[in-house]
């Protein structure tokens, strides 16, 4: 999905939004999103306060989590973390 | 587009689709390399309103293997970003273009480079360089060419750099070969075709006067050879370099509706898209494997090896055009390792098989063009490369001019497998056996310089 960046006549960007959602997948896979800005070009990765952090629950009964900030991807193992979301994706 | 829409999912993603590599000795700079990587392939020139444009979401990459590990000694880095001026048109331009900063512009497309070394480390070469604008028509901009000269780049590192609409050159009759290996010029041969024709027939471009968008580098050769020397002889192993081509998309994307400007892209960059050869995945890897080869790095190619060694083609010329490839169909039975394919597209050409040749990468299987770089630029290049004693074309890199698909063709049915068994005896149907077309069946003229590939196709005059 390619994101346009407007300049208006006097070279201004659009405000920044700051959007929290919610997804999920049918049966096992659970989402969250939190997004900050439209880093884009992913050569300053480092900076990386206010990033969009994307959290994948790719096996519940395992409580194995995917969690994917700027271009690194993290798995870690957490049972109850991992069921609470799935509560929250069905609520 | 030697490799578009190759596979089953890269097909449905044209903008990350790699098409054509092209890696040779620069014509107009003989002491540089120039390497052209195309995407977006089959562009209709008349394409209003929404011109076609490289993806922001996509990660562009042109790989260098120095050393014949199969792993990039250098990369550059391609990210690109479009730009509106005016949202309150539906227009790509609201008056003429004359500039590449033209007011009348108004969805305009910048790019970054990036280079990465053997460590990994990354320096950006330039923040934003400007495309040209797709060719809208002569209405709309008067001096294409002009447009697209001034969107050539040089860095301050020493390379050129251009990323835009460009003709696409490539040539290959589409429409009979997808339609049971069928080569019109023999048409009256194959086995269907037979009952149908009684005379040779005339090959068609089927990619004739479509555009592309292409990725063009021209660098120093110093910079790309593994001991970063200005000279070397073409029997020195350092000559030789591996190009190969990828494009990738973020691991996870949420859209957000109407709330576009918030859509996220976030984790590891995943390949959806690789090319070094030509037609390797497109007519060597089977179908249910085209996916995987696309997520795969070079390295992983030992892997596909067996299919290259009993290629799929080589079993069918016998049967679609009988009587025609008897030799080659013994040795199909035989079974015999086609080591002469896995030279041309594995590991490269040793030295001693082609007089005053080699482009040899080593043992190490992997689908990379390979280069070498100390054979000079021809003046007049002979459509079938290497197989017609023109050193610089085809298997070694791929100029715009070469017949790959010839040259493929005249390959896999057994031309270079004499190059490994002396006692082997091509048909002499795999001599003569083309696709009756030419770099002349491309309407738009090369380029005599960098980027080469011709001014694209105008929506105006191709409606």
């Amino acid at each position: 999905m390619s994101r346009v960046r407007y300049r208006g006549p006097a070279g201004t960007r659009l405000n920044r939004r700051r959007v929290l959602a919610i997804a999920a997948t049918a049966g096992v896979g659970v989402s969250v999103a939190g997004v900050a800005g439209l880093s884009l070009a992913g050569e300053n990765e480092a900076k990386d306060d206010g990033q969009p952090l994307v959290i994948s629950v790719r096996d519940a009964s395992k409580g194995t989590i995917d969690i994917f900030k700027g271009g690194s991807k993290k798995t870690v193992t957490n049972k109850k973390l991992a069921a609470e979301l799935v509560k929250a994706a069905k609520a | 587009m030697s490799s578009h829409r190759e596979a089953p999912e890269i097909s449905k993603d044209p903008v990350a689709d790699s098409s054509d590599l092209y890696a040779f000795v620069s014509p107009d700079d003989p002491d540089t390399v120039t390497i052209i990587a195309n995407y977006v392939p089959m562009q209709l020139p008349a394409s209003g309103p929404n011109f076609f444009e490289f993806g922001d979401d996509v990660l562009y990459e042109i790989h260098i293997d120095a050393n014949g590990d199969a792993r990039p000694d250098v990369t550059y880095q391609f990210r690109f970003r479009t730009e509106l001026r005016n949202d309150k048109t539906f227009l790509y331009n609201t008056g003429q273009i004359k500039s590449l900063d033209d007011e009348n512009w108004n969805r305009r497309q910048f790019f970054s480079v990036t280079k990465v070394d053997s460590h990994g480390k990354s320096t950006v070469l330039h923040s934003k360089l400007p495309c040209p604008p797709c060719n809208v028509g002569k209405i709309s901009i008067p001096d294409y060419a002009k447009l697209a000269e001034d969107a050539v780049a040089k860095l301050k590192t020493g390379e050129k750099v251009f990323a835009g609409q460009r003709a696409d050159a490539f040539f290959v009759d589409l429409g009979s070969i997808f339609d049971l290996g069928t080569l019109r010029p023999f048409q009256d041969k194959h086995l269907v075709g037979q009952s149908l024709f009684n005379y040779a027939g005339k090959a068609v471009n089927a990619v004739d006067k479509l555009n592309v968008h292409s990725i063009a580098l021209q660098i120093p050769l110093h910079m790309v050879r593994r001991d970063g020397k200005k000279k070397v002889r073409a029997t020195d192993p350092g000559a030789v370099i591996g190009v190969w081509t990828s494009a990738s998309r973020r691991q996870v994307q949420v859209r957000q509706g109407d709330k576009k400007n918030a859509d996220v892209e976030v984790g590891p960059q995943v390949q959806v898209s690789r090319l070094g050869n030509p037609l390797v995945n497109e007519v060597v890897i089977p179908m249910a494997q085209k996916d995987l080869f696309n997520s795969l790095e070079p390295k992983e190619d030992k892997r596909f090896s067996a299919f290259v060694e009993q290629p799929e083609l080589a079993q069918l010329l016998p049967v679609l055009y009988p009587g025609l490839f008897d030799n080659l169909a013994a040795l199909n039975k035989a079974k015999t390792p086609r080591a002469d394919l896995v030279a041309v597209l594995l590991t490269g050409i040793p030295d001693g098989l082609i007089d005053g040749f080699q482009n040899t990468t080593g043992d190490t299987k992997a689908d990379m063009l390979r280069l070498n770089t100390a054979i000079p630029p021809v003046k007049a290049p002979k459509k079938f490369g290497l197989l017609d004693g023109d050193l610089a074309g085809f298997p070694n890199g791929r100029r715009i001019e070469d017949d790959v698909v010839s040259i493929s063709i005249k390959a896999v049915a057994g031309v270079t497998f004499a190059l490994v068994d002396a006692k082997f005896k091509p048909d002499a149907a795999a001599g003569l056996v083309e696709q009756g077309l030419s770099i002349k069946d491309a309407s738009a003229p090369l380029l005599k310089k960098f980027p080469f590939l011709g001014t694209p196709f105008d929506g105006f005059n191709n409606p």
